[in-house]
């Protein structure tokens, strides 16, 4: 009897303590549907893993010196613009302090603009929740709103670096012609306002452009344009499923450039698994690759929670580190009751932030709140990306 | 010119792609006069299914990864058939539309949450042979496709016109009722209209894998969309029809595109199925009132 009275006993002491313990959430979302599904799955997983060796740590310091756990809730918002505007809805009428996602630029671009365009606009009824995107990567969004912050690497200064030191290593090359998969938001923005642009201020001639669409499956048009421009470097602005079609199709007609550079974003492992012998030599910048011991660990971690790691993933670790960092130095309560003073907190906190530490080293946080995201350039050898070279 | 007759001759070899899965969704419409939405995707579920052989022998060659799609296709058109056919009311049009159409959307969703909608490298067989006749060259793996698609119209013509099984699809076809009467089983014959649609989809699939390169669930819209226009074009229930209105069909596609660019391409030939809605409805094969 009693030791059933001190089993009781201990067990409402613990229940109290866990009733005590106090949480800081943090909604992710992105796409975990469709043929992007893989983005959303490794920005949870990588979320998740770092949220996991935080609250291992002991979590957040609260403002009032207690200790806070992190708790991830994902939402899935299909890469549809739609849905993305109804999850951050959603995500709003929770206890969430900040929000990390999405993966597509199209959710991303309508979602920034129902946010408070200007901070304490009182005529704006716009949502005031934070937002630190990890995955979406067209150029200059985050200017749409105050309330939206950006973690993702900087095209031009990546294919600008790239450029200029293809231009010193292979001084014999000329020529560039681009792929571009018209219909799709990030890989048409790199090509006309990034790739195509950085190319002719590097001193490159760019011969054309052929296009293709996000669906598409035969490419033998467009890579005979390909061929017959006869360029020197050929650059694909594409995502990997069509990456890979043209690369086949390229490898039919025996068009064999010189280099082939392609899109930050197929620099994962969905190019390799879908066409690891047609892609390789392909070069490509990236902001994520398992070189340093912070690098190494976060890909592991991430894998024990089934992600993999990769730019895009390992940009939503270093938020949630990032975020740690803002909540502590700003003071979070992480009270129900002062949720969007928390909010405003979180807000006010990324918005002072001149760098972050990420994985590769340094980022330098902008004016316009983007990053300036360390970089390297990979290749595709082998069967897997190995490091090209390190340019800082 | 040559640019042309090469636009022409690789749109018309790829839309043998267009032409089986347009066989597929015919066979189906000239037994039940019903469409299945669910085709192409489960196509393209056996394709993947196919991949499993390659899991089982590391080193197994594409055909084996082709038959083992081939048998998936089969049995995925009897899970098709027994899902969204056998218990829904056949008598509303709508329903075995709708329900075929949720059967689509969850093939294409199972297919993403399997591979995490990461693209597979496909096998192919013939893919490094490239018939060349000067600058005009044809791709040697979609000649094995037409030829494929050749041969399943044969084989399927043989089937309904020289068999009993084919004998029992035609009565089934044009008078269930007095079919049922005779004493076929139309339950069964339908069935086995499914698996054959289904055995033929999944090769199908198998082929669009390996001439595409890679298998995606990107795939399941557009060879919807693509396998239901050829269906219109040549003429509902027309397994011939099928053929010549995929080849049609890939042909106008490559040179609206080379012509118009890729952005207008999908309209043009969306327009060409509405000229053939407004003045030949019936398509270029009409059926025999």
């Amino acid at each position: 009897m009693k030791k059933i009275a001190i089993a009781v006993a201990v067990a409402l002491a613990a229940g109290s303590a866990y009733a005590q313990e106090k949480t800081v959430k943090i909604a992710g979302f992105g796409a975990k549907s469709g043929v992007v599904r893989s983005f959303g799955v490794n920005s949870e997983a990588a979320m998740i893993a770092a949220a996991d060796v935080i609250n291992n740590q002991g979590g957040v310091k609260l403002a009032d010196g207690s200790k806070a756990k992190i708790a991830v809730e994902f939402y899935d918002d299909r890469c549809t613009a739609e849905e993305g505007i109804s999850i951050i809805r959603r995500i709003y009428g929770t206890d969430a302090v900040v929000a990390v996602g999405p993966t597509c630029s199209n959710v991303a671009e309508p979602l920034f603009g129902i946010l408070q365009k200007k901070v304490d606009d009182k005529g704006d009824s716009g949502l005031q929740m934070p937002v630190f995107t990890d995955v979406a990567i067209k150029i200059g969004l985050a200017r749409i709103s105050e309330w939206a912050f950006r973690n993702v690497p900087n095209e031009t200064t990546m294919y600008s670096s790239l450029f200029y030191w293809l231009k010193t290593k292979y001084p014999d090359v000329q020529s560039v012609y681009g792929g571009v998969e018209e219909d799709f938001a990030h890989s048409r923005a790199s090509w006309y306002a990034v790739m195509k642009d950085r190319a002719e201020a590097n001193g490159y001639k760019v011969i054309g452009n052929s296009k293709w669409l996000v669906n598409d499956t035969n490419f033998s048009t467009q890579v005979r344009e390909i061929k017959h421009a006869n360029a020197d470097i050929v650059a694909i602005s594409a995502h990997p499923f069509t990456t890979c079609g043209v690369l086949k199709e390229m490898q039919r007609q025996g068009v064999k450039p010189k280099l082939l550079v392609g899109l930050t974003s197929s620099s994962s492992l969905e190019t390799l698994q879908g066409c690891a012998k047609q892609a390789e030599g392909i070069i490509i910048p990236t902001s994520f690759a398992p070189v340093t011991k912070e690098g190494k660990a976060a890909a592991e971690t991430t894998a024990k929670f089934k992600g993999a790691a990769d730019l895009h993933s390992m940009a939503a670790w270093e938020n949630i580190f990032i975020l740690k960092q803002v909540m502590e130095s700003e003071g979070i309560s992480a009270d129900k009751s002062q949720l969007q003073a928390d909010r405003r907190k979180v807000r006010d906190g990324l918005a002072k932030l001149k760098q972050t530490q990420g994985l590769l080293g340094v980022t330098r946080r902008t004016e316009d709140r983007e990053a300036d995201k360390p970089y390297l350039f990979v290749q595709a050898k082998g069967g897997s990306w190995v490091v090209l070279h390190n340019p800082l | 010119m040559l640019d042309f007759l090469q636009t022409l001759s690789d749109g018309v070899l790829f839309g043998a792609i267009y032409a089986l899965i347009g066989i597929g969704f015919t066979l189906v419409f000239g037994v039940m006069h019903k469409i299945n939405m669910a085709y192409a995707a489960a196509s393209v579920g056996g394709a993947y299914a196919g991949l499993l052989v390659l899991k089982a022998v590391a080193a197994a060659p594409a055909w084996m990864v082709f038959f083992g799609a081939f048998l998936a296709g089969g049995m995925l058109g009897w899970l098709v058939y027994v899902t969204c056919f056998h218990f829904i009311p056949l008598s509303s049009p709508l329903a075995p539309l709708m329900s075929t159409v949720g059967m689509l959307l969850l093939i294409d969703e199972v297919i993403v949450h399997l591979t995490a909608g990461m693209p597979q490298n496909y096998p192919a067989m013939f893919d490094d042979v490239m018939l060349r006749f000067g600058e005009f060259t044809l791709r040697g793996d979609l000649l094995l496709v037409f030829g494929i698609s050749v041969l399943a119209m044969i084989g399927l013509l043989a089937l309904l016109y020289r068999s009993r099984l084919g004998l029992a699809t035609r009565a089934v076809a044009q008078q269930p009722i007095a079919a049922q009467l005779c004493g076929i089983r139309v339950t069964r014959v339908n069935a086995l209209t499914f698996v054959i649609a289904g055995l033929l989809g999944g090769l199908a699939g198998a082929l669009i894998g390996a001439s595409v390169g890679a298998l995606s669930p990107l795939l399941t819209t557009p060879l919807t969309v693509k396998g239901l226009v050829v269906t219109v074009i040549g003429g509902l229930g027309s397994i011939p029809g099928a053929i010549v209105a995929g080849l049609l069909v890939g042909g106008f596609e490559n040179l609206f595109q080379q012509f118009r660019g890729v952005t207008e391409r999908d309209m043009y030939v969306m327009l060409l199925l509405f000229a053939f809605l407004v003045f030949r409805p019936g398509g270029l094969f009409p059926a025999k009132s």
